[in-house]
């Protein structure tokens, strides 16, 4: 199965009884995420000075493992900087992360059972996890988005990939994921493989292309956007025009 | 965890008072099913079953493993049910709840024990290598029904799935990935279906079918029914509560038939849809290893 590389889609709300849930589809990857919050945190999980953010990776097949708990600390230690913990002592905000579909390598036969990390879903994570957030009403510091670059040695030149398939993955140089918030600070980055300074400032300017432009481009504007760039997708636009939507039909009867 | 707020007495009187007379709080017929959607994946082996709000994702998987010791000519099957916080905050992960005992064994008893999956066919060199399948059965949200969701979402995902294709030569056995040759169904033998009756009113008099989350917290007794669209029971399973009428039960068996082949016959269209918009025609075609009967 080929994986097109088609725009993001989110739908909003799609659980009845969670206080926040999304459904996020992009590259190949298919997640729903539920959010809970905030809610009786448990003895053990217990602050007396801010909420405890507890995020739960799911994968679609076997039970959660290393890799899994691994993700989860990452996606933790992001999210957990951009709720309003202080807001709420002793209480739980719970995200639930339900993986559903995930792009397969068709070269390689797929064990149920992995050691290694697996970055690629890691931007999926990210949005799916931001729009049930902003679906519960969590305060926030501020929105994120996150891309996947990967870098290939082809032919003996290099070029940079935005959300690589398994297959790229497998046969790239390096896998980077970067996370920016709506302030345009970087909230995360992860790298994978070997690489070099200048490659990573490549992958950092790829990647802030995609996560944080500047509203959408309005004709007179001074802004000049190469051909590349203007050809993918604008992740803090789609976070937006998602929003703007779901308040559009939650406020119809006005 | 926070435990589930149950419904308070009131609540409890009305929706049994209303069902004494016929009438229920969704406006359907007592022995009226939730509309019933399947959707499949871009992958093989992903159901999505939803029923009404209840919704059910089920993924099949394969792997080559060593068969057990005392059944070295069978393959390995098994069903894996976990119900996560994203279900309810009441669930905890790694804790199993009384619901989630009951719902992984009445999808064992239905679908393992009654021989749908022919695990015969998955051993690869006897006592050595065998296929080990595995259903992931994910409750994404529960609204009542979570039996008969799950059992469809089972159904439909293993029918869906593709395990890859293998060849044995020279005692030498390869297994293909999906770029070599396309990969081959799972050797199915029958579709049981599970319908569950819930009992209301103090004798449980009144039998309704599909009871959602509120009705399934108030009714006095429950009883599922497994069987295929043949009329093949694989398994009647009523855990406790109050005693029902034996003529009841069988008048209820036979309305699960009637609804068994219903689904049947929406599973069969789905999974002929699903397959024409693969179907690439052609070449591919050509390629398939599996023969037609």
């Amino acid at each position: 199965m080929t994986v097109t590389t088609t725009a993001p889609q989110a739908a909003l709300g799609v659980l009845p009884r969670s206080d926040g849930s999304a459904k996020y589809s992009h590259a190949g990857y298919t997640l729903t995420a539920s959010v809970n919050g905030p809610i009786e945190a448990q003895r053990r999980d217990e602050h007396a000075y801010e909420a405890h953010v507890e995020v739960i990776v799911r994968p679609a097949a076997g039970v959660g493992g290393t890799r899994e708990r691994h993700l989860e600390s990452l996606l933790q230690s992001s999210l957990a900087q951009l709720i309003l913990v202080k807001n709420f002592p002793r209480s739980l905000i719970q995200i639930v992360l339900q993986v559903e579909d995930s792009p397969e390598n068709d070269y390689v036969n797929t064990k149920l059972v992995q050691a290694s990390l697996n970055l690629a879903i890691m931007p999926a994570l990210v949005q799916t996890a931001i729009l049930a957030l902003l679906s519960a009403g969590v305060p926030m510091r501020a929105t994120a988005t996150a891309t996947a670059v990967a870098v290939v040695h082809q032919d003996g030149a290099k070029k940079t990939v935005v959300d690589p398939s398994p297959r790229e993955v497998e046969t790239a140089r390096s896998v980077h994921v970067l996370a920016f918030t709506s302030h345009n600070g970087l909230l995360l980055a992860e790298s994978e493989g070997d690489f070099t300074v200048g490659e990573w400032d490549d992958v950092y300017e790829t990647a802030k292309g995609i996560c944080c432009r500047a509203g959408p481009a309005k004709e007179g504007t001074a802004m000049v956007l190469d051909d590349e760039e203007a050809s993918a997708t604008d992740m803090r636009q789609f976070l937006r025009s998602t929003m703007e939507s779901k308040v559009a039909a939650d406020l119809h009867w006005k | 965890m926070p435990r589930e707020a149950e419904p308070s007495l009131n609540e409890k009187q009305f929706v049994t008072q209303a069902l004494q007379e016929n009438l229920r709080l969704d406006g359907r017929q007592l022995d009226q099913y939730r509309p019933l959607e399947i959707s499949f994946g871009d992958q093989y082996g992903v159901a999505d079953v939803t029923l009404g709000k209840t919704r059910v994702l089920a993924k099949a998987t394969a792997e080559v493993t060593v068969p057990y010791v005392d059944r070295p000519l069978d393959g390995i099957f098994t069903i894996a049910t976990e119900l996560s916080p994203m279900t309810s905050p009441a669930f905890e992960v790694n804790r199993p709840t009384e619901t989630e005992v009951l719902l992984s064994r009445l999808l064992e008893k239905t679908v393992r024990r009654s021989g749908a999956l022919d695990t015969e066919s998955l051993c690869l060199v006897a006592g050595q290598k065998c296929w080990s399948v595995r259903v992931d059965v994910h409750v994404v949200s529960h609204d009542g029904g979570l039996t008969d969701a799950a059992c469809v979402a089972v159904v439909g995902a293993l029918r869906h799935f593709r395990k890859p294709d293998t060849s044995m030569e020279a005692g030498r056995l390869t297994v293909y990935t999906p770029a070599e040759r396309e990969p081959v169904p799972l050797s199915w033998l029958h579709s049981p279906l599970c319908v569950t009756w819930s009992f209301f009113g103090d004798d449980g008099e009144t039998a309704v079918l599909d009871a959602t989350w509120l009705e399934e917290q108030v009714r006095v007794a429950s009883c599922t029914v497994s069987l295929n669209k043949h009329g093949e029971i694989c398994q009647i399973a009523k855990l406790g509560g109050t005693p029902v009428d034996a003529v009841a039960l069988l008048q209820c068996t036979s309305v699960a038939l009637v609804k068994v082949k219903e689904f049947s016959d929406l599973l069969d269209r789905r999974l002929a849809e699903d397959l024409k918009r693969r179907d690439k025609g052609g070449f591919m075609a050509e390629l398939r290893a599996e023969n037609d009967r």
